[in-house]
């Protein structure tokens, strides 16, 4: 099968999924209410984009194309608010955070399609391992090579985007010590990870025929990348963050790529080679475990230094570019949360130690997500 | 040698040897059922209660139920607390279809029995008391086999809601019509009005004393150790001394006192594994007990109305449920399973049969003959229906606890 070909998109126009943990009110474990959360969502008639996820505890909704950092933010408010109503109309709870507390993931139902089917056929008890919620942003690129030179250009950035956005300290029922634990749910698949190093579409081409002709995948959606490209959309789509707390920070987060996505483009900083990939599973267990106290290694002057030293630089040198896209406010929000080392898994551990109680941390999460 | 350190012969049985003898028999009928037929435990101890009681192998008679009704009404004040606690007063500004559905079940169900008892001959006055107790849905049935299932979701979490809501109308309703019979038997009409209103407005009291007093023990225990369900216990049993030195009724102020607590404070009330096995013991007991209650000649004496009301019953609920549903937000599949999980009857139409009978011993008979058929009837089926109704909503979790058996 061929790949489709490269779709056309604005530059740099913005799109953003959030995928949600659906929980009841009386102890807070997930609850499988996605269908009857789709069902009132389908009454209503707003044609807005809110859709199943591999499990029936998991929902997922998405923004259209956004223009901008306040475009983003209104249209994540409105599908947030028509899903709140919707968890009200039911009495369940709905929130962000890229784990859930204490759930069981024995306890997880497929959703019946047959695409999850499929893939719960396939991956046996990861499918149901996969009950995990992540935020995935789409950037707009302008043609396929430039897709690619943002896909390696903002590979470097990953560890910044999950120190932002971690959110999943506690899995099964314990803190696991890390800041985002979710994204070792993914790596636990065989085609997870990061991107082969071409550069120009056609040797992407080249290598997806290579990997359908071995029987191993059948389309874009079977690479569980980190940041990949998108031909259907004409986007490049970065999947390493945990859903955040709040839609304010979901959209901030995406603010953020986005203005990196505009320096890389326009600034062209550096010509990407495979050797930048040598410190990059390094780089992105440090964010994943310590946050921005993780040690980042810089890929070509191998110096060490602190995930939030970098941070710190990054939002400097893009202070242009936010400022051309209206993402500005959002990044200054942003680095004040790194100077204060504040992120959504510290919020959910200063949670846990007012109360020593995963279910009440649950229960906040809850209402942050109204906020 | 004087051998009088040797008891006496022939030996005589105790009372904690019947007890615990029913208790062990009851637990194995349960682990029976469970294992080899797949159905709900309760229905296993149900078993064992007829087994035990004055129809078949007469282990026990109703008259040595006076110093376990106790152990029965705490079973029940605790299992109606969880209840309570189920029930979000919010959720019925957020979607008031739910009392909708839950008003159109509970008096299809009342016009339906009363109609079916009038047209098959039986008086008035009787016909509303039968029909007023058959609103009810058995709290106990509803929320073990939930817990067994590991069941949540939707049609759970309405048949909680449906059945704390059934609770409340049926003590109600079938206090009202005490009252009335005390204007129509005695012709006390000043009874009539102060009887319910002193019933009702007690248990409104109780249940907001009971629900402050657990607000403060939460405020120094952490409910979710052993130490605090002790004193939550103890709380719930001082509840009871109070109701019998008040004379009030057991049932709807745990309930209301539930409700109450999820209401003033939102975050989780769970209590920890030991309470449920403590817990776990009373309902035995009281699921043995109530069957035991059973003599064939009652149930022979009510057997025809009460399978024709248990008909009716099926009729009324699902249609009920159904008519709502959708509005409410639940699928036909939804309706369907849920009107089927209301159909079970037992704890609560035993004690509020009793209550009449303890104040108008003969209407009480007549009573009893109808409602104890029904119920044990039901109590048999009911359990099944409610794990049928749950599997086929898909909202159970015991696949991977089968798995690791």
């Amino acid at each position: 099968m061929a790949l489709e070909s490269f779709a056309k998109s604005r530059s740099l126009t913005m799109g953003i999924e959030l995928e949600l943990q659906l929980v009841n009110l009386h102890d807070y474990d997930l609850v499988g209410a996605a269908p009857d959360l789709l069902r009132y969502v389908e009454k209503q008639k707003r044609s807005l984009d809110i859709k199943e996820e591999m499990t029936i505890s998991m929902i997922e909704m998405a923004t259209g194309i956004c223009e901008n950092y306040t475009d983003a933010l209104q249209q994540l408010t409105e599908i947030r608010d028509l899903l709140v109503d919707g968890a009200d109309h039911l009495n369940v709870g709905i929130c962000g955070g890229g784990t859930h507390a204490f759930q069981h993931w024995g306890d997880q139902k497929i959703s019946d399609k047959p695409r999850y089917n499929e893939l719960s056929e396939l991956y046996g008890y990861l499918a149901k391992q996969f009950t995990i919620f992540g935020q995935h942003v789409h950037i707009g690129c302008p043609a396929p090579d430039v897709a690619l030179y943002v896909m390696h250009g903002l590979s470097r950035y990953v560890p910044h985007f999950i120190a932002l956005s971690a959110s999943s300290p506690f899995v099964q029922g314990n803190d696991s010590g890390f800041q985002s634990a979710r994204l070792n749910s993914v790596f636990a698949f065989p085609l997870s990870g990061r991107a082969p190093f071409v550069e120009t579409w056609a040797d992407f081409e080249a290598f997806f025929q290579k990997m359908t002709a071995t029987g191993v995948v059948k389309s874009m959606k079977d690479f569980y990348w980190d940041v990949r490209p998108k031909p259907e959309y004409g986007t490049v789509e970065v999947r390493v963050m945990d859903t955040p707390l709040s839609v304010g920070h979901a959209a901030r987060i995406a603010a953020y790529i986005q203005s990196v996505a505009r320096y890389l483009i326009i600034e062209r900083p550096f010509q990407p080679v495979d050797d930048d990939y040598l410190v990059y599973t390094f780089n992105r267990f440090q964010a994943c475990r310590f946050g921005y106290a993780g040690t980042y290694v810089d890929p070509r002057t191998h110096e060490h230094r602190s995930i939030a030293e970098e941070l710190l630089e990054s939002f400097v040198r893009i202070e242009q570019h936010a400022v051309e896209l209206g993402a500005d406010e959002a990044c200054r929000a942003l680095r004040d949360d790194v100077i204060a080392g504040r992120n959504d898994a510290t919020l959910l551990r200063s949670e846990w130690q007012g109360s020593h109680s995963l279910p009440e941390v649950v229960q906040a999460q809850c209402a942050l997500w109204r906020l | 040698m004087d051998f009088s350190f040797l008891p006496g012969w022939p030996l005589q049985f105790n009372e904690t040897l019947r007890v615990a003898i029913a208790l062990i028999f009851a637990g194995l009928a349960g682990e029976v059922v469970a294992r080899l037929v797949r159905l709900p435990r309760i229905t296993g101890y149900s078993l064992a209660g007829i087994l035990l009681g004055p129809s078949v192998l007469g282990w026990f008679g109703v008259e040595e139920l006076g110093s376990l009704r106790l152990v029965i009404d705490l079973a029940l004040a605790l299992l109606l607390f969880e209840l309570g606690i189920r029930v979000d007063l919010r959720w019925f500004r957020k979607n008031p279809w739910i009392l909708a559905s839950s008003v159109a079940e509970a008096g299809l169900t009342f016009l339906a029995t009363f109609y079916a008892l009038r047209w098959m001959g039986t008086g008035t006055g009787l016909a509303a008391t039968v029909a007023a107790i058959a609103i009810g849905t058995s709290p106990a049935v509803v929320m073990r086999v939930a817990a067994e299932l590991r069941a949540e979701g939707q049609v759970t979490q309405r048949l909680f809601v449906h059945t704390a809501l059934n609770v409340f109308y049926s003590v109600v309703l079938s206090k009202l019509i005490v009252g009335g019979m005390h204007g129509a038997f005695r012709a006390d009409w000043l009874a009539a009005v102060f009887h319910p209103l002193y019933l009702i407005s007690g248990s409104l009291l109780m249940g907001v004393a009971i629900a402050i007093a657990f607000r403060g023990l939460r405020r120094v225990f952490d409910l979710s150790d052993e130490q605090g369900v002790a004193t939550l216990f103890g709380l719930l049993l001082l509840a009871l001394a109070l109701f019998q030195m008040f004379a009030l009724p057991t049932t709807l102020a745990p309930l209301l006192a539930g409700v109450l607590v999820k209401h003033w404070d939102r975050r989780p009330h769970l209590w920890p594994r030991h309470f449920g096995t403590a817990g776990g013991v009373l309902v035995i007991l009281l699921f043995v007990f109530t069957e035991v209650t059973l003599t064939g000649k009652a149930i022979v004496a009510g057997g025809l109305s009460a399978l024709v009301l248990i008909g009716v019953r099926v009729l009324s609920k699902g249609v009920g449920v159904a008519a709502f549903g959708s509005f409410g937000g639940l699928s036909l599949r939804q309706s369907l399973a849920l009107g089927v999980a209301l159909l079970p009857m037992s704890g609560v139409a035993f004690v509020l049969t009793e209550d009449v009978r303890s104040i108008y011993p003969e209407f009480g008979a007549q009573i009893g003959a109808i409602v104890l058929s029904m119920t044990a009837v039901l109590e048999l089926l009911g359990p099944i229906g409610v794990q049928w109704a749950l599997i086929f909503s898909n909202e159970t979790k015991t696949e991977t606890k089968k798995g690791g058996r």
